[in-house]
């Protein structure tokens, strides 16, 4: 939008020291968050050159050794790391599936409620897991999911099972687990920015809509969804690039030896290798790697936003 | 650090939480917990009002925190990467120490992480507490440069320098020829006086009551009554169900599954092998014919509803739970690993239902003669090292050295003449019930004990060389420190200690032993410490699944092909190796 601005009036525009005075609170603010980005995002890069070296931390980043692209190489031959990329994507992937469509849902479903005070109870207690940590969270889970705890005790209720059922002891079940409390934990919360949107709807629409006869389902599908259809793909499009965080605490405190093939995500081997085994340069190659594929999903992603004439952001 | 506190205090919260879904017992335990901690407060209370009537003349407001300590008392701190209590910032002992040494130290305990996480967050931070004992990431912490060489310093320090014996120093030195930590345990004065077991088959009293005290020395003979036992009596009092067996699987801990077979075959605890004294062989043990008998049991078990579907599981949390609700009739455990279930059940009185545990030295048949529990011997993989944190390391040095001292070791196990102990006119130490009930409540040794547990003391005897280090050694009072189901069965079984139920300490087998002390040391540096860390990866994913295989002879074929699949032979060659070398450093010394 900025780009189309600066076309109409001059495209090369000169630096000029009284507009910048005028501006200056703003260029000071702007200059807090400039430095910000460096100090905690910039140079914490150089630490990747421990990726390329047989890294100690006795020797440091100078001292170590220089070894090119060898851990790498180790990296991808490592049948765990491979396996490791897999877990993140899936659950990445399911994450991201499940939590937004559940998000959009629950907006839509809340938009629909008449009484004020219903639709903010509702809505405060919907968004209150998110701030419970994940501790807490993996805590519920255990009880919940236990030999005696409530799923179990339902399903045996209902006649579907005839002996409680070990969620935590079948590699099957853990993807979904962990959807599942993403989804509880984040539904209310993500539901909040839809909401939002949908309010700015202008209820001109709404009107009209009822003039022609739409009714509720009609009018989701007709004005709601395409009014938050922007907010939907900037969002998607940040979440894509968030794909491979698909988690440390949930997976690592929910996991086992016995699901362990299925629970390690990539910063859980970062840790397990960097961390407790003191490899720091085989965890930075494959922080290295994490980033390096976030960055390729989050370019795709705009660019196919942009072709398909969407909002995109870049 | 606050990370883990904070873990720390929500796992506390999830336990407690996980406690009171569990069953109703879990009630006392919240109730008995509860109690304990306002008895705490009103202790605290007593103590500020006592230390304000003190210093209720004192003018100037820093003389309040001096007074109690005692005049410039230089402050260290320690982390010890194992489970522990930590002590009150006012703990009583520790002050009186503090006047005795010039100094204190703050210890903190490993919690909700493993002990190389912990180190590796430490190492990646490049900030140390003064002492530190890395536990299983000790390699890392000297690969790193963490910790300060003492063998210049140690000279200067005789108590410290006598610890150990020249050989034994030796063998603390890491590859740079330099000392860099003093193991702190192993070490008997004069006499080894153990009176309890580390790993052992646990089973309940009122099992072997059941069946009156019967002789149980095989695997299937314990899992025999267990089973008969359950099936005539499958609640305990108040109708809670039995969990017959449990295996504790959580993490670092899923030894407790994993290493029964060397001991079943006869061996002692060399942790990571078996070393065959006739021929100096490493064996592995992961494989052996004991192995598969073993899993094939803990399978059949499992598929009668034996062994608790929830082993591979549970978390340390629930495990403790577990026990400290008297519901679990036998486990294998390291007797330090559930202490406090067991001071638990005892605070709950279910010591009457017969739930205590007494250790069990089972093999797979009855011709091999049990070696569950050895002569001490040092292990040289861990030890209190001081780093290059530490501004003060003579002070630090001069610390641990006083702490030897024969009035402080008495302060460390004993406590205070008149308050934890008394004197019989021979000399000889003894407790009254009222002392040993206080000495395992938990809020009383928070605010009073100070053991400096994981700092260097000597097990065995006093200086007196009358009196045990540990009061829960010293044979007049061993028996009153135990509950009153566990005397009773001891009784049955003609037995004076849990050592005697275990058939009594086997001498150390070599002088390679235990060859933990190396593959403790080993990082994926090597071949050998990389097949290491796989095969941990790869047994505690598939002897589980073993156990829960519905058919146990494709599980077993599976876990030993992907086994295999981690090159065990480099770690068993290092292991060779090291073996030949410990053999041949023995040698110069005889």
């Amino acid at each position: 939008m900025a780009s189309k601005a600066e076309k109409v009036k001059s495209p090369v525009k000169k630096f000029d020291w009284k507009e910048f005075k005028r501006q200056k609170v703003l260029m000071i603010w702007a200059a807090l968050f400039v430095i910000y980005g460096i100090i905690f995002c910039y140079l914490p890069l150089a630490g990747w050159v421990m990726g390329f070296q047989n890294y100690t931390p006795k020797n440091g980043l100078l001292h170590s050794e220089f070894i090119g692209l060898d851990k790498f190489r180790q990296l991808f031959s490592d049948t765990t790391f491979l396996r490791v990329i897999r877990n993140t994507l899936a659950m990445g992937v399911m994450n991201l599936v499940f939590t937004f469509v559940a998000a959009i849902g629950f907006a839509i479903l809340l938009n629909e409620i008449v009484s004020k005070g219903g639709k903010k109870t509702v809505q405060t207690i919907s968004y209150l897991p998110h701030f419970l940590s994940w501790i807490v969270v993996t805590g519920i889970l255990h009880d919940i999911l236990s030999g005696t705890g409530i799923v179990n005790e339902l399903l045996l209720k209902a006649g579907i099972l005839s002996q409680p059922l070990n969620f935590f002891a079948h590699p099957k079940y853990f993807w979904w687990i962990v959807a599942a409390a993403n989804v509880w934990k984040e539904t209310g919360w993500n539901a909040i920015i839809y909401l939002s949107a949908i309010t700015s709807i202008d209820p001109c629409l709404y009107e009209a809509a009822s003039i022609d006869g739409a009714g509720r389902w009609a009018k989701i599908r007709n004005i709601i969804l395409p009014g938050i259809k922007p907010t939907i793909m900037i969002l998607l499009l940040m979440n894509v690039g968030n794909v491979l965080n698909a988690g440390f605490e949930v997976q690592y405190l929910l996991g086992n030896g016995l699901v362990q093939s299925v629970s390690q995500t990539i910063d859980i081997y970062v840790l397990k290798w960097g961390i407790s085994q003191n490899d720091f340069a085989i965890g930075t190659a494959a922080g290295i790697f994490k980033s390096f594929v976030s960055i390729i999903l989050i370019v795709i992603a705009n660019q196919i936003a942009k072709r398909s004439g969407e909002e995109s952001l870049f | 650090m606050k990370f883990r506190k904070v873990a720390a205090v929500l796992l506390a919260a999830a336990m407690t939480a996980s406690m009171m879904s569990g069953c109703g017992k879990s009630a006392e335990i919240g109730a008995s917990s509860a109690k304990e901690s306002s008895d705490a407060a009103e202790q605290t209370n007593d103590e500020a009002k006592a230390e304000e009537e003190a210093t209720a003349g004192a003018e100037e407001l820093d003389a309040v925190k001096t007074s109690s300590a005692g005049e410039d008392v230089k402050e260290f701190t320690a982390f010890f990467a194992v489970p522990g209590d930590e002590l009150n910032d006012d703990n009583e002992i520790q002050q009186k120490i503090a006047e005795i040494t010039g100094a204190k130290v703050k210890e903190t305990w490993l919690t909700g992480q493993t002990a190389e996480e912990a180190v590796g967050t430490l190492i990646a931070g490049g900030e140390y507490p003064d002492f530190i004992d890395g536990s299983d990431g000790t390699a890392q912490l000297y690969a790193a440069g963490a910790l300060v060489a003492l063998d210049d310093y140690l000279d200067n320090y005789p108590n410290l320098k006598n610890f150990w014996s020249e050989e034994e120093w030796d063998k603390v030195r890491q590859d740079d020829g330099h000392i860099y930590w003093i193991p702190q345990f192993g070490n008997p004065y004069e006499e080894d006086m153990t009176a309890t077991p580390a790993e052992a088959f646990w089973i309940q009293t009122r099992v072997l009551k059941w069946d009156n005290y019967p002789e149980i020395k095989t695997l299937d003979q314990y899992f025999d009554l267990i089973e008969r036992y359950n099936e005539a009596n499958p609640v305990m009092e108040d109708g809670t169900s039995n969990i017959p067996y449990t295996i504790l699987c959580d993490d670092w801990r899923y030894f407790c599954l994993e290493n029964p077979p060397q001991f079943l075959d006869g061996y002692p605890n060399d942790g990571s092998v078996i070393v065959n004294v006739e021929d100096k062989k490493i064996v592995d043990y992961n494989t052996t014919p004991t192995a598969k008998a073993y899993f094939q049991k803990l399978n059949e078990e499992f598929q009668k509803g034996i062994v608790d579907p929830e082993s591979f599981t549970q978390s340390y949390d629930e495990y403790i739970a577990k026990l400290s609700s008297g519901r679990v009739l036998g486990m294998v455990d390291q007797a330090w690993q559930f202490q406090n279930a067991m001071d638990t059940l005892k605070q709950q009185g279910l010591e009457s239902q017969g739930c205590s545990y007494v250790p069990l030295a089972l093999t797979i048949s009855e011709d091999l003669t049990p070696q569950y529990m050895s002569e001490p011997a040092i292990n040289v993989a861990n030890g209190v090292g001081i780093t290059v944190s530490c501004e003060d390391v003579e002070g630090a040095l001069q610390f641990l050295n006083d702490i030897l001292e024969p009035e402080v070791r008495i302060l460390r196990s004993w406590g205070i003449e008149g308050v934890d102990y008394e004197v019989g006119d021979d000399g000889i130490f003894y407790r009254t019930d009222e002392e040993w009930a206080k000495s395992t409540n938990s809020a009383y040794k928070a605010s009073h004990g100070c053991a400096y547990s994981y700092l260097p003391n000597y097990t065995g005897l006093l200086a007196d060389k009358i009196n045990t280090s540990d009061p829960k050694e010293q044979p007049s009072e061993f028996i009153k420190s135990l509950p009153s189901d566990t005397q009773e069965c001891l009784k049955a079984y003609g037995c004076e200690t849990y050592v005697d139920m275990m058939g009594g300490i086997a001498p150390v087998p070599g002088p390679w032993f235990p060859m933990y002390s190396y593959s403790n040391t080993m990082t994926t540096a090597t071949a050998g410490g990389t097949a290491w860390t796989k095969m941990g990866e790869i047994k505690h994913e598939y002897l589980p699944k073993v156990v829960m295989a519905e058919d146990f002879e494709q599980g077993w074929s599976e876990y030993l092909d992907v086994y295999a699949g981690c090159q065990p032979e480099d770690f068993l060659s290092e292991m060779q190796e090291e073996l030949d070398r410990r053999i041949e450093n023995a040698a110069k010394y005889q």
